[in-house]
């Protein structure tokens, strides 16, 4: 039987890992990786990840863009650090992953993700209140899939906040604030212009 | 530059590893003198503490032995036991070093019997076997010492045992008054001989090496394998002294590594493979695991690798394990991913052993107090030192396996040698 060519023109994009080198956070560092697999060893939720960082690294080098950017991988680490504080070659491996979901989501390859919507909602309480509020963020996540999702998911999750409720996790009333909620958004609001003023540079 | 020419011919070796045994008996054979300081109470370093070599699994004993008699039967060799370099001043041709010595309490009138040893019950750490066991206050070193002479532990000798020992000893070699002592000598040129020290396992927390006794090091495997160590050549447990069946070896442990030592030390990987052979031969149906990078045996060394990829028994697995834990039974696991299929494993041993790497002295427990040029690592630059006068012989050097140091030695006798005879 004749077998098609694979789609390698789609599949394969070679220059994928100079991009990640040039616009991902610690992407400059892939290249001292030496794929020994103490990254994804280490890692405690490694056998949830699709990949794992050290595989992911070298799809990065075989140019499987699409397939990285739409990696698992990305959204299951909990930026616990055990890979970069283990990693033999200095990758800052929580970095990379990290700046990889930023792009993944910016460029548009994630959308529906559940860890993208709490990602949200965590920074949305944290950028308000200077702090994360437990009840609203959890709540903000849930309902961020439409009305009825929201619904489902708190009924499922009442145990958990009644038990966090009697162990004075979960508070109710007005939510905890940081002082100077003002001067905080100020400080953001001057990162994120930065932010932008070097990656006009950057272009 | 006043040319005044070399004051002194004599030639002094730091350090009595295989690497400065072998430049003080080039240098002596060739007709010069030659003055060699060893640390420890008797010579041949690091390799006497060895099992076997690899890759002919021959006995360490033979070639030291070889090289003892060449000493003896030389007498521009001076050998000093217990002795280290404190200062070093003036340059290549003219230098003045100043020696100090620790005591010994045993003196020249040794015949080795014995009897100080069973005249004490006190016991000390047993530096030779890395402190796996415990041995006399009074003791020979091991079963091969040069020189074949007892040496009474210090805090022995202040205390009432050693006395005892005084007493029972026939020969009137016993002397605890024996204080350290310095003395100048005058030498032409200085070969660093100093070698290495065992990486500390310890510091890789990740692999729990303080948390199990079953979790050992490479140079303690060795002394698990050797006939006059602590379990005379048996490869048992250290927990319960049962038979290790299955063993893991696990390469660069610390090594290629930037929180320790950021080198390959070149000679663990064949260490290993030499591990996984002791335990073959000795048990039918052992499996050994060994977990690697890559395994770097290079040149002909590659032969010896190839033999041990045929047994069935002993398993590479590419992987770096990510940590240590100890199971419920007590049994040490390792947790990793195998890199060939991304499987996450965990997977339990009776014993494991950590392929640690050699760290330069001269960057670990002793600083030359001289100026050397020294690499990023704390290797001395084999060849030029400062002004030619200070030469860099065996694992000083750089990481090399027994017959690389050897010939690293030869070389270093011949610089020396031009040194004194100001060329
Ligand atoms: C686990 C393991 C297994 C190995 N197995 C093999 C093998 O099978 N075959 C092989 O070819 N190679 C093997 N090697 C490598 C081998 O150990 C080295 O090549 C060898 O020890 C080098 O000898 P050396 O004389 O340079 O150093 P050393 O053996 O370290 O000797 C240095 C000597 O200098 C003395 N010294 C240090 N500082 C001072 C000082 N300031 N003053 C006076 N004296 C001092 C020390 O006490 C010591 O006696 C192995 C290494 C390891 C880690
Ligand atoms: S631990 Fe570091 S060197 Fe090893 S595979 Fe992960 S990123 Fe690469
Ligand atoms: S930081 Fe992320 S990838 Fe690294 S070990 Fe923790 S969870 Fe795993």
């Amino acid at each position: 039987m004749a077998q098609s060519a694979p789609d390698t023109a789609r599949k394969y994009d070679l220059g994928f890992a100079r991009w990640v080198y040039e616009n991902v956070e610690g992407g400059d560092k892939l290249s001292m990786c030496m794929q020994c697999g103490v990254c994804s060893g280490s890692c405690p939720i490694g056998t949830e990840m699709d990949h794992g960082p050290r595989k992911l690294f070298m799809m990065i080098r075989a140019g499987m863009k699409e397939a990285v950017l739409t990696s698992n991988t990305l959204w299951n680490c909990t930026k616990c650090y055990r890979c970069v504080v283990r990693c033999p070659r200095g990758v800052p491996v929580t970095y990379i992953l990290g700046g990889l979901g930023t792009k993944a989501v910016e460029m548009g390859y994630v959308k529906t993700e559940d860890t993208v919507r709490f990602s949200k909602a965590f920074w949305w309480s944290a950028k308000t209140f200077g702090r994360t509020d437990e009840r609203l963020v959890t709540s903000r996540y849930h309902f961020s899939g439409g009305f009825g999702e929201g619904v489902k998911k708190s009924l499922a999750n009442l145990k958990i906040a009644l038990g966090m409720f009697k162990a004075g996790r979960l508070h109710l009333g007005a939510p905890h604030k940081v002082k100077g909620t003002k001067n905080l958004q100020a400080i953001l609001a001057k990162a994120q212009e930065i932010e932008e003023r070097a990656g006009e540079t950057e272009r | 530059m006043a040319n005044t020419g070399p004051e002194s011919q004599t030639i002094l070796v730091v350090g009595g590893g295989i690497a400065g045994i072998t430049a003080a008996v080039e240098v002596a054979e060739t007709g010069y003198d030659v003055i060699l300081l060893e640390r420890d109470p008797s010579l041949g370093g690091r390799v006497t503490r060895f099992a076997r070599y690899f890759p002919k699994l021959c006995h360490p004993t033979c070639g030291l032995e070889i090289n003892y008699q060449r000493i003896k039967k030389n007498s521009q060799i001076k050998v000093i036991t217990m002795a280290t370099v404190a200062a070093v001043s003036g340059q290549r041709g003219n230098f003045t070093v100043t020696v100090e010595t620790q005591p010994r309490h045993v003196n020249a009138k040794c015949t080795a019997c014995g009897d100080c040893a069973r005249a004490t019950e006190m016991e000390v750490p047993n530096p030779f076997n890395y402190g796996l066991d415990r041995t006399r206050a009074a003791h020979l070193p091991h079963e091969h010492a040069f020189p074949m002479r007892y040496v009474i532990a210090p805090e022995a000798a202040a205390n009432g045992e050693g006395e005892k020992m005084k007493a029972a000893c026939k020969y009137g070699a016993i002397d605890l008054d024996e204080k350290p002592e310095t003395f100048e000598i005058k030498v032409g040129a200085i070969i660093w001989a100093t070698g290495w020290k065992p990486y500390d396992a310890a510091k890789i927390t990740a692999y729990a090496y303080d948390l199990s006794p079953d979790i050992i090091s490479n140079v303690e495997m060795e002394r698990l394998a050797a006939h006059d160590g602590p379990t005379g050549g048996r490869i048992l447990r250290p927990s319960d002294g049962e038979p290790a069946k299955r063993v893991a070896l696990i390469q660069c442990a610390g090594s290629r590594d930037v929180n320790h030592l950021p080198y390959c030390s070149r000679i663990c990987c064949l260490g290993s493979l030499k591990h996984a052979a002791y335990l073959r031969e000795q048990y039918a149906d052992a499996e050994a695991d060994i977990y690697y990078i890559d395994i770097r045996a290079h040149d002909k060394l590659e032969a010896f690798y190839n033999r041990l990829k045929a047994d069935p028994q002993v398993h590479f697995i590419k992987s770096k394990p990510g940590h240590i834990e100890i199971g419920d039974d007590g049994r040490p696991v390792i947790r990793g991913e195998h890199t060939l299929s991304r499987e996450i494993y965990e997977t339990p041993y009776d014993l494991v052993v950590l392929a640690t790497g050699m760290e330069p002295t001269a960057a670990a427990d002793y600083r030359p107090p001289v100026e050397l040029i020294q690499d990023e690592y704390g290797f001395i630059v084999p060849d030029d030192g400062v002004d030619g006068g200070m030469i860099a012989a065996g694992v000083a050097g750089g990481p090399l396996d027994v017959s690389m140091s050897v010939q690293s030695a030869t070389a270093a006798a011949l610089k020396a040698i031009q040194a004194v005879r100001g060329v």
